[in-house]
């Protein structure tokens, strides 16, 4: 087992070295705006949101002729979940990692269902070693089915399990370890726990295994009733940034994207914010 | 703390986890009682986070039905106690509710009809295409599907 | 009814050889005149349609109904104008720079209190919209009306061969000859004559050429993707009307659209959805797919 996750590990930190850096995830509402993009070299797309046959979003196609990379991002997979995750949910998975031609597949560190009840959103395991289990034991059902590197998210978390066995960083390592899989470093999660915890956002990221990073996400949010949520409707708030810098300053990852789910802004202001990413991570602006 | 040494549970660890991870799914979906040890407010503000997204993403599917003053309050109660079952039922399932009872604007309830000529939804299994053509009426708009082609023929 | 046959044929032509000559002249009256109609409606090929703006590229799609559609979008969006229930639009904030002529007369018919369909018949909004044919005539993309007119004017031709016909026929009934195949040969004539008097395309080929590649480029803007008219501003907002009609318009601001009285095929959700992600099976995507509203939180 071990064996196995270090040569996978192998694997796919050879792809790691490759340098992409600012992206944005694509969506069908901004499709034209990211099509403008100069420099994009990369992109990410919800899995779930491409057909495994047939036509590609319009626009997606565009992008992808263009050499533009795109990566599946999954986010109903529920990996996290007791239950084995759902053969066709991987299988289509599979299908769109290699339709897209991906060099890298991502999920996240969640379950979204349970007793048949979908809860529809992304919730937070307990950090316990029959939670590492079974993220464990999903993504070796997930690395079954596709060759392609798999990157794990851990999530954000308005509410703690309340008896927890190990810490976040330590079980964040422990399934990075066991599985074998790179890290999706999504620094406005990171942002957003330790601000409702009170702790300190880079004393978990010096714990973290940096060089395990894929790439990373960066997000806005907002406050309400005195919990910060990771909307991704928001704007990136400075605090945000200065994490980016922070990271880059640690270890540079290959590749950083903006995620923003609704509420698109004017272009320039999407714009002003990629800027703002390039230049809070080094990387030559994309727009 | 190595794996040996953590608490056994009842039943075994994993499925111990599937059942604690079902009864927070419930809490956060329905107004089931929240799981002991969690902090119940922190719960309440995930389970009100949780239906803003579902009506948005209902909003999404159903424009016309999200449009104006009375969203998201309307989606909100009428979703609290029903876990959803992806964006497109749920719109469609509020929406025929809504007409049943005489509450649809008629812009929505040309949204409805137009759903309702272009697929076939018996409510308890996933929507899918229709083939042949259809009639349909919804808050007082009649509108004709033809080979994918949809006109209104009559607004309220 | 004459016992005694015909002395003979009727105008001294025989039936079947008329008919053949008949139905001949009718052929090579409509292959003439569609020659000669295609190159009226030609159009100018080197015209750039994809330089023209939106409300240009509105007229060329849906006249001036929807050139003066694709203002107010743009006016709209730019939050220059608003509308209130009683039907009536008002001016809300500035004239944005850029704008065109037809926008700034819209903005300023909006200011007199009217309601949104009788802009039209606004004295600047008509005379703006004059303005924006006559330099598409000019382009070569909107027929000219001397054009329509020379086009017309083979309907005479083709009322000639119905009279022609008609005349065969009256004469032919009263010889007791046999009607039939005439008749349809008639019926034949109406119809190209018919063609030929109802079929006055508004804008040229090129432009119908023009306008298939234009909308490609901006599928972006299409309802069905949900566009984010926030991001593409005014001018997206604009052109997403020119090339997808009204239906832009209740996408992008339903209330405004409805108040606006906008003229509308069908506003609806169609297939899967405004944004169209959904799968027709259920398991492979789950719920609609990606995430919105309150965020992934992941």
């Amino acid at each position: 087992m071990a064996v196995a996750a270090d040569a996978a590990a192998a694997d796919a930190a050879a792809d790691v070295t490759t340098a992409y850096g600012v992206g944005i995830g694509w969506r069908p509402e901004i499709a034209g705006f990211v099509a403008g993009l100069p420099g994009l070299r990369f992109a990410e797309v919800v899995a779930e949101s491409v057909h495994a046959h047939g036509d590609l979003p319009p626009g997606l196609q565009e992008l992808l002729d263009r050499g533009v990379t795109v990566i599946p991002h999954g986010v109903r997979l529920s990996l996290g979940g007791a239950e084995p995750v759902d053969p066709e949910r991987v299988a289509h998975f599979a299908a769109v990692a290699e339709r897209l031609h991906a060099p890298l597949i991502s999920e996240h560190i969640a379950f979204v269902r349970a007793g048949g009840v979908e809860a529809g959103h992304l919730l937070p395991l307990p950090r316990s070693y029959a939670a590492v289990d079974a993220v464990v034991a999903n993504v070796e059902r997930l690395r079954a089915a596709t060759p392609v590197p798999i990157a794990l998210e851990p999530i954000a978390a308005v509410f703690d399990w309340p008896d927890d066995e190990l810490d976040e960083a330590s079980f964040l390592t422990e399934i990075l370890d066991r599985s074998g899989a790179l890290l999706l470093l999504d620094v406005a999660n990171v942002y957003a726990n330790a601000r409702n915890r009170g702790t300190d956002p880079l004393e978990l990221i010096d714990k973290l295994p940096l060089d395990r990073v894929a790439y990373v996400h960066v997000a806005g949010g907002a406050d309400h009733d005195g919990i910060y949520h990771d909307t991704h409707t928001d704007a990136v708030p400075q605090p945000v940034l200065d994490l980016v810098t922070a990271l880059c300053e640690r270890h540079r990852p290959p590749a950083l994207m903006l995620e923003r789910d609704g509420d698109y802004p004017p272009a320039r202001t999407l714009s002003d914010e990629l800027d703002a990413i390039a230049a809070a991570s080094g990387y030559p602006a994309v727009t | 703390m190595t794996r040996d040494d953590h608490p056994l549970k009842p039943g075994g660890g994993v499925e111990s986890l599937a059942d604690r991870q079902a009864g927070l799914v419930k809490a956060l979906t329905s107004r089931a009682r929240v799981p002991e040890g969690f902090d119940g407010r922190l719960i309440e503000v995930a389970r009100v986070a949780l239906l803003r997204k579902r009506a948005g993403e209902v909003a999404k599917q159903w424009p016309m039905l999200a449009a104006g003053p009375a969203w998201p309050r309307v989606f909100l109660q009428w979703a609290a106690d029903r876990p959803t079952l992806g964006a497109l039922r749920d719109g469609w399932d509020l929406a025929r509710e809504l007409a049943a009872g005489g509450e649809l604007p008629a812009l929505a309830g040309e949204e409805l009809a137009t759903r309702e000529a272009t697929m076939s939804y018996d409510g308890t299994s996933a929507p899918r295409r229709r083939r042949g053509p259809a009639l349909r009426r919804a808050a007082g708009v009649v509108v004709l599907q033809i080979a994918g082609t949809v006109r209104t023929v009559r607004r309220a | 009814m004459e016992q005694l046959a015909a002395t003979g044929d009727t105008w001294g032509v025989p039936g079947p050889t008329f008919l053949i000559f008949y139905v001949a002249l009718i052929v090579l009256v409509a292959i003439v005149a569609a020659a000669h109609r295609r190159a009226l409606f030609a159009g100018d090929r080197t015209a750039q349609v994809d330089r023209l703006g939106p409300q240009q590229i509105a007229y060329l799609n849906g006249g001036d109904q929807l050139a003066l559609y694709a203002s107010l979008g743009g006016l709209r969006a730019a939050e220059a104008i608003a509308s209130a229930t009683d039907k009536t639009l008002s001016q809300a904030g500035p004239l944005p720079s850029g704008a065109t002529a037809l926008d700034t007369a819209v903005y300023n018919a909006a200011g007199n209190r009217i309601r949104a369909r009788e802009v039209r018949a606004d004295r600047w909004v008509a005379a703006a919209l004059e303005q924006l044919r006559t330099g598409l005539e000019q382009a070569g993309l909107v027929v000219t009306a001397d054009r329509q007119k020379a086009a017309r004017r083979w309907a005479l031709a083709g009322l000639a061969l119905i009279l022609l016909g008609v005349a065969r026929l009256v004469d032919g009934l009263q010889n007791g000859k046999p009607v039939t195949f005439l008749l349809f040969a008639i019926f034949l004539a109406v119809a190209v004559t018919l063609r030929f008097w109802r079929h006055k395309p508004q804008r040229t080929r090129a432009a119908t050429k023009g306008l298939s590649s234009v909308r490609g480029n901006y599928d972006y803007l299409s309802p069905a993707q949900s566009p984010s008219y926030a991001t593409y501003g005014a001018s997206g907002a604009a052109m997403g009307v020119a090339l997808f009609g009204t239906a832009s318009l209740y996408t992008m601001d339903p209330a405004f659209a409805a108040e606006a009285e906008v003229q509308r095929n069908n506003v609806g959700g169609g297939f899967d959805g405004g944004s169209g992600s959904s799968c027709s099976s259920g398991s492979s995507c789950g719920g609609g797919g990606g995430c919105g509203g309150g965020g992934c939180g992941g």
